[in-house]
């Protein structure tokens, strides 16, 4: 016997989780496109799809978020800063490949300077996992020794059952306790079996390519050029990937008052890099494409211990000319180290 | 099958005898519908190039890449009628020398493909400009119909919403064969032209902005519509646009070569609306 | 920060002594402040810009700036007149360590704008004359013009404790130019300063950065004797907005000072 949630109990859940003063927030398609969303009945959710074609980075991270307003008068510069708007939410349905993204990021986020941004939306998430009984041609998580059933981030796992009508409860942290026993009265002991995971072929071995892209020689190989030369520098691998958080800092306003924002940047840019003399250090989407690969798999993990990648393959699924990080690799892969 | 072989062949042909330094076509994707751009530089690997109706793809603008044509030598490359009159663009804004260009002239109809006849820009003029006086049918987006049976308030808000979308990763720009410009308006900052945040006003600035740069000049080949990760339907912006030049100055764009930029020439008979 | 003297290097070039208006920000600074350290100097509405403090850890009553005036952010900063507040947000980065430099010779070697951060290590260490051997400066520019500091190279021309060595490109010299005329590297190794017991501190463009290094070599310089400072575009200073990444390092926070040692070890394309 374990504790279930049933479907049909959901938009209860719902509605308890709303008057206990969590937002709720879930995967939403709507019109071309999908992402996480916040809803007011469980019916908004579409928990069907492999996963929104947005990630979760932007309910921690957003596209673009004021940090401070600025007036100047009479020789008296005046700052107010901005801070997340504060709540607490539930985030439901989450995929694992995103809730893994996110606490790839925080270490990032943490180290030195602490970002308060993200951590004050961390700190007042609820990350309530499913686990994928689907996948389709593009998602590798197992390629990155992650799995359909993943846990890192979330705070709660749930696990779909064979039957569909409803999830095994698997509660991973004291937020993820707290949030569920909002809903205790609704969850039940039954001995339902889970439904099978999606089977995620693992597309490339990948401590054959990290030691290739460890190996400095490699740097300046041949290959880099070959594999990018259809990359036509549009920025969206980064701006849809969970862990791509490279960003820019922007003032809107003039010398009486306006805004300081935080808009997201992308390393496929040529002037990301560009010195104010004109030489830029990437100047080739060659070389900025590396960069992103070593980043996320030579760099990040030097430095922070984790790959920069959760495996969820929106890169591949959306690039206009069928790049990204599973073509790279399996390539890679192939070659001598 | 007939068509791909038939340009498989000649691709061979040509990298063998030298006439092109490259062939720039499609290969098969990560997936049994997708294709993917190729640049075969020699004759062993052309057998690589696929093509069928999944080849949608424009690839003119990978010919304008810094420093793919300035050594004279010519480049091969498949194009759709679309992507024909891109390059005749790019060619009547001096951007590229059609001379060395070779086309690989194909259309598709449903799954069947035909090969075009001709091999240089010129040699298409009469058929593109058959598609101008015929159309083909189906050819208008329904949702465009849709918009224009809005009121200002209601297509404000349409748009409004569908842009609040945008994420300006600028994967339209970079997609567009239309947008070869080193320095992006965007990109510049004294002044600072269009907001970069992604929010409502920055949002409107940068696609208002691009509607307009691409007025009389979209062939409509839908290369930013599915670039668009987040699937704002910017085909109608363009091809709405794409109707307003033809109305105003008879303009189809990309005609031949030789054709003068609508907005960048003058005519004494230019229809004047809105001036005086 | 308040702008409290404002002057003109070189065409286009100007350096600002800014003064504190908080003096609890000002305390903060006197404690983190160590020679090679950066900060990001702003004026809302336009932005921030990053460059290095030029005024050395021994004068912290104040800080000084000196930038080229070329983008968005320089070009509000080379406008704001004295008396003005811009923002200043830092020191951020590591330091030259000089400390460790006692009892050695120092070698400055400098390019062009990338004066100030040399200039910042050269007085650190002049102000405390007596615990360093001999000090040679090499100071390169394109033409006369493009030298800054040019009160200061006077002042250290003048001193007999510092061996100044100026250079400017060929084609740059002016009819009245008594010193040298040749690239850095060049005027370098005919100075040929002895390796031994020796430090070097290089700043300047990545090119003459490149190429120095292989005039120091050549001269006998061991790699972790010489020190430099990597002048990466950088927006938010504290290790998160990623775009000053050299492989794996953040040169925010694990630079901007490196040793030749450390800068080889980069992948070199991507300096």
């Amino acid at each position: 016997m374990t504790r279930c949630l049933f479907s049909n109990k959901l938009e209860n859940c719902v509605t308890l989780w709303r008057s206990a003063g969590y937002s709720v927030i879930g995967p939403v398609r709507k019109d071309a496109t999908s992402s996480y969303a916040a809803v007011e009945h469980a019916a908004d959710f579409d928990l069907g799809m492999v996963l929104p074609d947005r990630s979760i980075k932007e309910l921690f991270f957003p596209q673009t978020e004021p940090m401070l307003h600025y007036t100047i008068k009479q020789q008296a510069i005046n700052t107010e800063e901005f801070t997340p708007p504060a709540g607490k939410r539930i985030i439901f349905g989450v995929r694992p490949c995103d809730a893994s993204g996110l606490s790839i990021d925080d270490p990032l986020f943490g180290w030195d300077y602490k970002d308060e941004y993200w951590f004050q939306r961390r700190n007042e998430s609820v990350i309530v996992t499913i686990a994928c009984t689907k996948a389709d041609d593009f998602c590798l998580c197992t390629s990155l020794k992650l799995a359909p059933d993943s846990t890192n981030g979330s705070d709660i796992l749930l696990r779909p059952l064979e039957n569909n009508n409803g999830w095994q409860v698997e509660e991973l942290t004291e937020r993820g306790r707290e949030a569920f026993s909002a809903i205790a009265e609704l969850l039940q002991e039954a001995s339902e079996p889970t439904a099978p995971l999606a089977v995620v072929p693992e597309m490339f071995n990948l401590d054959t390519c990290v030691a290739w892209l460890q190996n400095p020689e490699n740097f300046e190989s041949k290959f880099w050029k070959d594999i990018s030369m259809r990359c036509i520098g549009c920025g969206s691998c980064t701006y849809l990937c969970p862990t791509c958080h490279c960003f820019d800092i922007q003032d809107e306003g003039d010398t009486y008052s306006g805004i300081r924002r935080k808009n997201w940047d992308s390393c496929s840019f040529a002037l990301f890099t560009m010195h104010t003399s004109g030489h830029n250090p990437r100047s080739t989407q060659s070389a900025r494409w590396r960069q992103r690969i070593m980043h996320k798999f030579n760099y990040f993990p030097g430095k922070f211990s984790v790959n920069s990648c959760s495996g969820c393959g929106r890169c591949t699924r959306q690039c206009p000319v069928d790049m990204g990080i599973t073509e790279t690799l399996q390539k890679i892969s192939t070659l001598h180290p | 099958m007939i068509t791909q072989e038939k340009y498989r062949s000649k691709a061979k042909k040509l990298l063998a005898e030298g006439s092109v330094k490259m062939v720039i076509g499609y290969s098969p994707g990560s997936t049994p519908d997708r294709r993917r751009p190729v640049f075969i530089r020699s004759f062993d690997e052309a057998d690589q190039l696929v093509l069928d109706s999944n080849c949608i793809a424009n690839l003119s603008g990978y010919l304008v890449s810094e420093g793919l044509l300035s050594d004279e030598k010519h480049v091969a490359i498949f194009l759709r009628p679309d992507g024909i009159r891109s390059i005749n663009i790019l060619a009547a804004e001096s951007q590229l020398n059609v001379d060395q260009i070779i086309i690989f002239g194909f259309d598709t109809n449903g799954n069947e493909v035909r090969a075009l006849t001709g091999e240089h820009a010129g040699e298409f003029s009469e058929f593109i400009g058959s598609i101008k006086e015929h159309p083909p049918e189906k050819s208008r987006d329904p949702l465009l119909y849709q918009i224009e049976q809005m009121n200002p308030q209601e297509r404000f808000a349409f748009w409004k919403d569908e842009f609040s979308r945008c994420i300006k990763c600028y994967a339209c720009r970079q997609a567009c064969p239309m947008c070869y410009c080193r320095r992006c308006i965007v990109d510049s900052n004294q002044p600072q032209w269009i907001n970069t945040s992604s929010h409502t006003l920055g949002n409107f600035e940068w696609n208002v902005v691009r509607a307009f740069h691409l007025a009389g000049r979209c062939v409509g080949c839908g290369n930013c519509d599915r670039a668009c990760p987040v699937n704002i339907p910017l085909r109608l912006i363009n091809s709405r646009m794409a109707e307003e030049v033809l109305d105003s100055f008879d303009h189809f764009a990309g005609l031949n070569p030789a054709q003068e930029p609508v907005l960048a020439s003058f005519k004494k008979d230019d229809s004047e609306t809105f001036i005086l | 920060m308040k702008i409290v003297g404002r002057h003109d290097e070189a065409p286009g070039v100007k350096t600002m002594r800014l003064e504190f208006q908080n003096p609890a920000d000002h305390e903060e600074f006197r404690q983190k402040y160590r020679t090679g350290m950066f900060g990001l100097y702003g004026v809302y509405g336009e932005g921030e810009s990053t460059f290095c403090v030029a005024s050395p850890e021994t004068r912290t009553d104040y800080i000084e700036c000196t930038f080229r005036q070329s983008g968005r952010v320089t070009s509000a900063l080379a406008n704001a007149d004295i008396g003005d507040l811009i923002t200043f947000r830092g020191p951020y980065g590591n330091r030259f360590p000089i400390e460790t430099f006692h009892g050695k010779n120092l070698l400055f070697i400098s390019g062009g704008i990338a004066l100030p951060p040399t200039r910042s290590v050269i007085w650190s260490c002049l102000d405390q004359r007596e615990k360093f051997g001999k000090v040679t400066i090499i100071y390169g520019a394109r033409t006369v013009a493009d030298l800054v500091y040019k009160h200061e190279l006077d002042e250290w021309q003048e001193r007999a404790d510092v061996d100044l060595v100026l250079t400017v490109d060929p084609g740059g010299e002016s009819p009245d130019w008594k010193n040298k005329v040749g690239f850095v590297p060049t005027v370098l190794e005919e100075a040929a300063p002895s390796p031994e017991n020796c430090i070097a501190v290089i700043c300047g463009p990545p090119i003459m950065i490149k190429f120095t290094l292989i005039s120091l070599k050549k001269l006998g310089f061991d790699e972790t004797n010489v020190y430099t400072t990597l002048e990466n575009r950088m927006k938010c200073g504290v290790g998160k907005c990623g775009r000053c990444n050299v492989g794996s390092i953040y040169v925010c926070k694990e630079g901007p000072v490196f040793t030749a040692a450390e800068v080889s070890r980069m992948p070199a394309a991507d300096l």
